[in-house]
């Protein structure tokens, strides 16, 4: 057993003799492979322990294991660091803070801390039943949802794949449709309320949509005269008014969209030109269901944007419960039930989806 | 990257795409444009109303106003700059290298929990980080982290939506690639480290950029007491809380503090487009 190991060794460092050592490796495989467990066994912790030392205990039984459980600790030790920073800085807050949902929250000003006491479903009571604003501000909120994530996803479609084109200048162009993803999520809201300039361009905003919802208006009573009001003409008005706000909620999802079509291999549309598919064809047979898993990636994460974005009404309330009230445990208690419900929209839309979710191989 | 479609796109298709950009570049490029020509506005201008879109007599005393009153703090506007830079390049690096390690194992080894814990990050996505404030606090005050830039960094490697993006881009890799490594002899670090991570680069640079705005704008306000350890946007937005007066070197504050992330997006952006030649992914 030994006298192998050293064989293998030496002839690893005395290149001038390859075939010795390509023997001897080929002969520790081989009887690796051996039905004589004994053996085989010999064999291969022999070869284990002629690679680098030091391992610990797992690592040197490593080989051994069936792939099974290779993955699985490989994964556990891939994973683990973070877990760990998930579970102290995410979970262990959204765990107290749920359970301050089932409980009367008393704070100690004196000494910065506070006490939990138990009252069960008081404060759910309180939000769905006692609180006036909660269940009309939800409806408003999952209504407008339900209008603006089917906006935000076509149209963040359909810029990317403008942006994917060839065109000149097409590193600052992309740059450019990102820059509301830059501006809006930091400066435009992290600054001061009281800055006059956040003022003024929410003025400038809301002075061109109220333009643009003159020119719809027009337009809605030439298409309502001449009969053609339908529900769907009324949703793409509405769309139509509200397309500042979606252009500016859709930077993230562009890219995530632009990344996808990039690896998106061309052989795939030379190929497909070859055998006589139109740029129609090839669209809708190549790159909508290569692009189809982040259709569902963006749908998620336009729904999400869309109800924690800090101007959304009910997470305006839960901040108004939380820091002009102080009421800690109603705030939690309403932020905890608009979750659930947000929950359940996201899960039962992505089981409904991720059915038809093409993943390539 | 569709360069055979490309050479059948007719003047037609040309005359339509270069108008969508047009029509679309003018709604994205409308906050920037207004931001720079708000910072070189005299006072007069930046209360005009009904208000302008492009400046009339551009003027520098905006920014002139603005050193004066950095070189004045009593704390070197060096070091705050210093704080952001540490707190962002910290967070970003630690955040990409974690979130994308467990990003890999979630998508590619099928191992007992990963899916349930994928479903947990998904779910943690929906928690605003006002709700967790508190918490999150104590917790910090439990480890002895407040008032460290530990405080901020640690915290912003676990964030979920990296390991989420990261994770769902993962997916799109071909097995057989990892298989082919395996075959070959690599070890998993190897293989995550030579083949996962080059394919997924335009994933994680996206992570990157959405990371390092984050972490950019950052004021942490809730961890930090000691002014030596403030962030750059913190000491910014004290400097605009002034008042009236200040409305001039707020908006040339707001262009100042933008461009960092715009020039690593475009920096990023660049690359994306490179890596993207050389993906490895082709079958």
């Amino acid at each position: 057993m030994s006298d192998k190991k050293d064989l293998g060794q030496q002839a690893f460092c005395e290149p001038e003799t390859p075939i010795e050592w390509l023997e001897t490796n080929a002969e520790d495989d081989y009887s690796g492979g051996l039905p004589e467990t004994p053996v085989a066994d010999t064999e291969v912790s022999v070869r284990v322990s002629s690679t680098p030392k030091k391992k610990g205990f797992i690592f040197r039984n490593y080989d051994k294991l069936d792939v099974t459980k290779k993955n699985a600790i490989a994964g556990y030790l891939f994973i683990s660091p973070f877990i760990i920073g998930f579970l102290a800085f995410m979970l262990l807050p959204i765990l107290e803070s749920l359970r301050m949902v089932f409980s009367e929250v008393n704070i100690n000003w004196d000494r910065g801390r506070y006490a939990l006491e138990f009252v069960g479903l008081r404060n759910i009571n309180y939000v769905f039943r006692e609180n006036r604003d909660f269940n009309r501000l939800l409806f408003t909120e999952l209504r407008n949802m339900a209008l603006n994530v089917p906006a935000i996803l076509v149209f963040s479609f359909f810029v990317s794949l403008v942006l994917n084109q060839k065109f000149k200048a097409r590193g600052f162009v992309r740059s450019v449709f990102f820059l509301p993803v830059i501006l809006s999520a930091g400066i435009m809201l992290g600054l001061e309320t009281s800055n006059s300039l956040l003022r003024e361009s929410q003025q400038l905003i809301q002075e061109s949509n109220a333009m643009s919802s003159a020119i719809t208006g027009v337009l809605e009573e030439i298409l309502v005269s001449g009969g053609f009001m339908g529900d769907f003409v009324e949703y793409v008005l509405l769309v139509v008014n509200q397309i500042y706000n979606i252009a500016l909620t859709s930077g993230m999802q562009i890219i995530i969209f632009l990344s996808g079509l990039q690896t998106i291999s061309p052989s795939m549309f030379e190929a497909s030109k070859i055998e006589g598919a139109t740029a129609w064809e090839s669209f809708w047979k190549i790159t909508f269901p290569m692009i189809s898993s982040l259709i569902l990636v963006n749908l998620l994460y336009s729904i999400i944007d869309y109800f924690i974005r800090s101007d959304n009404s009910v997470m305006m309330e839960v901040t108004r419960l939380m820091s002009v009230d102080l009421k800690y445990d109603l705030s939690s208690a309403m932020a905890w039930s608009y979750f659930a419900i947000v929950i359940v929209v996201v899960g039962a839309l992505s089981a409904i989806i991720s059915r038809r979710v093409y993943y390539y191989e | 990257m569709k360069s055979g479609l490309r050479q059948t796109r007719s003047l037609g298709g040309n005359i339509f795409v270069y108008l969508m950009l047009i029509i679309f570049g003018a709604f994205f490029a409308f906050p920037l444009i207004f931001t720079i020509n708000n910072a070189f506005k005299p006072l007069n201008e930046i209360f005009l109303f009904p208000p302008r879109l492009f400046v009339q007599q551009p003027v520098l005393s905006n920014f002139q106003d603005l050193f004066t009153i950095m070189s004045r703090s009593r704390i070197t506007f060096s070091r705050y700059i210093f704080n952001t830079v540490f707190v962002t390049a910290a967070g970003t690096f630690g955040h990409i290298i974690l979130a994308s390690m467990g990003a890999y194992v979630v998508s590619k080894y099928n191992f007992p929990g990963s899916r349930f814990f994928f479903k947990v990050v998904v779910v943690t996505l929906l928690f605003s980080p006002h709700v967790l404030q508190i918490p999150q606090f104590l917790i910090m005050r439990t480890l002895g982290w407040v008032d460290t830039f530990t405080a901020v960094i640690v915290p912003a490697f676990a964030m979920p939506i990296g390991f989420f993006l990261l994770k769902q881009f993962m997916d799109t890799v071909p097995m057989s690639l990892i298989e082919a490594a395996k075959v070959d002899g690599a070890k998993e670090l190897t293989i995550f480290w030579r083949i996962v991570m080059p394919t997924v680069k335009p994933a994680w640079l996206t992570v990157m950029v959405f990371s390092t705005q984050q972490l950019w704008n950052a004021r942490a306000a809730n961890f930090i007491f000691s002014e030596e350890l403030k962030t750059l946007p913190y000491a910014l937005s004290q400097i605009i809380g002034g008042g009236v007066q200040r409305a001039g070197v707020g908006a040339a504050v707001t262009l100042f503090i933008m461009i960092v992330p715009l020039v690593i997006f475009i920096g990023a952006q660049s690359n994306i487009i490179e890596t993207m030649a050389s993906s490895g992914i082709k079958e």
